[in-house]
């Protein structure tokens, strides 16, 4: 059944799918805002892409390991272990640009083994990324405790969360930085190329003489970094890092994010644009839920649901 | 329906280990301490075997969690709201958990989802489910009453095999607790019904190429919903000795069990590449599982320690799978060679 109907409309749904992502946030916009007219203060809308800062930046990150068919789970603890990093450098009494630079190469370093176990031994990165997830969260419990540390007297570091350039908020500057060089990595470059390569066919990559290996450790590489740097974001914004931050679900968020941005987990297609899109998609509907009073519980289905629904749209076109 | 000389290997090694606990771990070898492992893995033993199901299918359930929070909330609700008598919980329990399986591969199936996406995306929404029916958050009074029907705390018995047989008087035997015979239950139905039902050798012939066992008139679709399933139901199975053991449910039920799960089923020598593997390693890997980390708690690790360790073991898991794939691959094209 399914699949006639499939064969019928995939030419009408594929010419319409570029589109589907921003109408739908603009319906789910209005319905908000007629439920609720607050929505609409730009002091919300401000706040939605606060809210997102972090996921935004993770999932920017992590849309090349989705582009090659891959996953990276272990976002949640490299984000707490690099704040800790951020922290425990400070402390120590180091300058800022060592502690950030520290707190990159944890990322960096975490990613790069991923990316290794994935691209030289040939495991697969569900599991290899869920045993990272596993191990990192429990260095970072041995090395920060369960208790919260205060970052206190860095008021360069505190800038990195909550100062503001011309009215905007640094943090918002540096997601958009920060996207803007994966963009440029990814339109400009035959890095995004080969990316996409992968993704479509990583044998005929490889026998194109593009090196595929390498490639798929700097995106793991990439991707860690970015958990990293959102840790560092996420320790400037609270003033404080702990083992317990990055919980079990941001990677469901991020992971969501991307693929309601339309990248295709059978890989090859994706954008970091759309990835963008799928961010601000998730925040109107986190926003809006918190905004209309909706429980945790209906959040979570409702999350699982749109996941759902648009893989299966993507899948079916 | 290939079965890995592995598995001996796997027992050997499991062997080794429990001798080494015996002799270097402090209290390691007494009758409480097999208790424990009994007691405690168990459970996880029956959740690695309804995992290895989606497994031999080149999938994967990482809903199990979530799942067995469900199931434990289905039979707190039904005992502690609605009073409905235990032996009528049991069955509708089991029935949700396999009915929230059975959802996972319809949607893997009919919406052609990806298998860690499906469930991924589940995870999320069983456990909102899990919010949402919760007894607990309606009245905040059921959360310190134990749950006392017969039939569900029934579940947490311990048998003397040593004292029914008359021979504790020779040999210390340790209290065998009901969820180890279940999980023997559940093994042998399961591995009979792997090696010599029609059923069972389709599941590893879908699992060795899905293409093919199309083409050979298999129907791939209700084999795929079906291990599913059989995942979900085990889910049930092991939430209804957690909620047995705590005589109530939370929640938090069963986080970050797909971790575990998976590990054990891993270790066990299901093959991540499909279609390989039996219902014999899950087990030990389950119980290896326990035997490494009951023995380094008391040797004085940290809860941490743990953690990590039970990641840096499904790693080595997976390279030793890997390495058994390329050595299959270099012996098939060395045949190949051998023939031309």
């Amino acid at each position: 059944m399914i699949a006639r109907w499939n064969l019928k409309s995939s030419a009408k749904l594929s010419k319409l799918a570029p589109y589907a992502l921003p109408l739908a946030i603009v319906f789910i916009v209005i319905m908000f805002s007629i439920a609720e007219p607050a929505f609409l203060k730009p002091e919300n809308l401000i706040g939605i892409i606060h809210q997102m800062n972090l996921i935004g930046i993770m999932a920017v990150a992590m849309t090349f390991v989705i582009m090659t068919g891959g996953v990276d789970l272990s976002v949640g603890p490299v984000l707490a272990i690099s704040g800790l990093t951020a922290f425990f450098a400070m402390d120590a009494g180091l300058g800022l640009p060592i502690a950030i630079a520290a707190a990159l190469g944890v990322g960096i370093l975490i990613g790069t083994i991923n990316g290794t176990l994935v691209a030289i031994f040939g495991l697969p990165p569900i599991i290899v990324t869920l045993a990272m997830l596993s191990i990192v969260r429990g260095l970072a419990l041995i090395w920060g405790g369960p208790e919260w540390h205060l970052i206190r007297d860095q008021d360069a570091f505190t800038f990195i969360g909550t100062g503001h350039i011309g009215g905007i908020s640094f943090s918002i500057i540096l997601l958009l930085v920060f996207a803007g060089a994966v963009m440029f990595v990814q339109k400009r470059t035959p890095i995004g190329l080969i990316v996409a390569g992968i993704g479509e066919n990583e044998r005929a990559a490889y026998l194109s003489g593009h090196r595929v290996r390498l490639t798929k450790i700097a995106i793991y590489g990439l991707s860690g970094m970015g958990a990293a740097l959102a840790g560092i974001v996420q320790s400037s914004q609270v003033h404080t890092s702990a083992a317990v931050y990055g919980e079990f679900g941001t990677e469901l968020d991020v992971i969501a994010a991307i693929v309601l941005g339309g990248t295709s987990l059978m890989g090859g297609n994706g954008s970091i644009g759309r990835t963008l899109i799928g961010v601000i998609f998730l925040g109107v509907i986190n926003n809006g839920m918190n905004i209309l009073n909706v429980t945790l519980d209906i959040q979570l289905i409702t999350k699982g649901v749109i996941i759902v629904l648009a893989m299966a749209l993507s899948e079916l076109t | 329906m290939q079965r890995r000389p592995a598995s001996i290997a796997l027992l050997a090694f499991f062997l080794v280990t429990v001798g080494l606990f015996c002799l270097f771990a402090p209290n390691f070898a007494t009758t409480s301490n097999f208790e424990n492992l009994m007691s405690g893995f168990s459970f996880v033993a029956i959740l690695a075997m309804g995992q290895s199901f989606p497994i031999l299918l080149r999938g994967i359930d990482l809903s199990i969690g979530a799942m067995v929070a469900l199931a434990g909330m289905v039979a707190f609700d039904l005992t502690m709201l609605f009073h409905v008598p235990g032996y009528l919980i049991l069955p509708l329990v089991l029935i949700a958990a396999t009915g929230a399986g059975a959802i996972n591969g319809i949607l893997i199936v009919y919406l052609r989802l990806q298998p860690f996406i499906a469930t991924l995306a589940t995870l999320a929404a069983y456990r909102g489910v899990v919010y949402a029916i919760s007894g607990r958050l309606l009245i905040p009074k059921l959360a310190t009453t134990p749950i006392t029907d017969p039939w569900i705390v029934g579940i947490e018995t311990y048998f003397d095999i040593g004292g029914a047989l008359g021979i504790s008087d020779y040999v210390h035997l340790p209290w065998f607790p009901l969820s180890f015979f279940l999980m023997i239950a559940i093994f042998i139905t399961f591995q009979l019904l792997l090696l010599s039902t029609k059923l069972g050798r389709d599941i590893y012939t879908v699992g060795g190429n899905q293409e093919a066992a199309r083409l050979a008139g298999i129907n791939t679709r209700r084999i795929t919903i079906f291990t599913y399933a059989i995942s979900g139901f085990c889910a049930g199975v092991a939430a209804l000795v957690l909620v047995a053991r705590l005589t109530t449910s939370t929640e938090a039920l069963g986080t970050g069990m797909e971790l575990t799960a998976i590990s054990a089923a891993v270790i066990g020598g299901v093959s991540l590449q499909g279609g390989i593997g039996s219902m014999f390693g899950p087990v030990i890997g389950a119980f290896l599982l326990g035997v490494v980390l009951i023995g380094l708690t008391l040797l004085g690790a940290s809860q941490y320690v743990q953690q990590i360790l039970t990641g840096a073991i499904l790693l080595a898991a997976v390279c030793y799978d890997r390495y058994l794939v390329v050595q299959r691959q270099r012996r098939a094209a060395a045949n190949v060679g051998a023939n031309t």
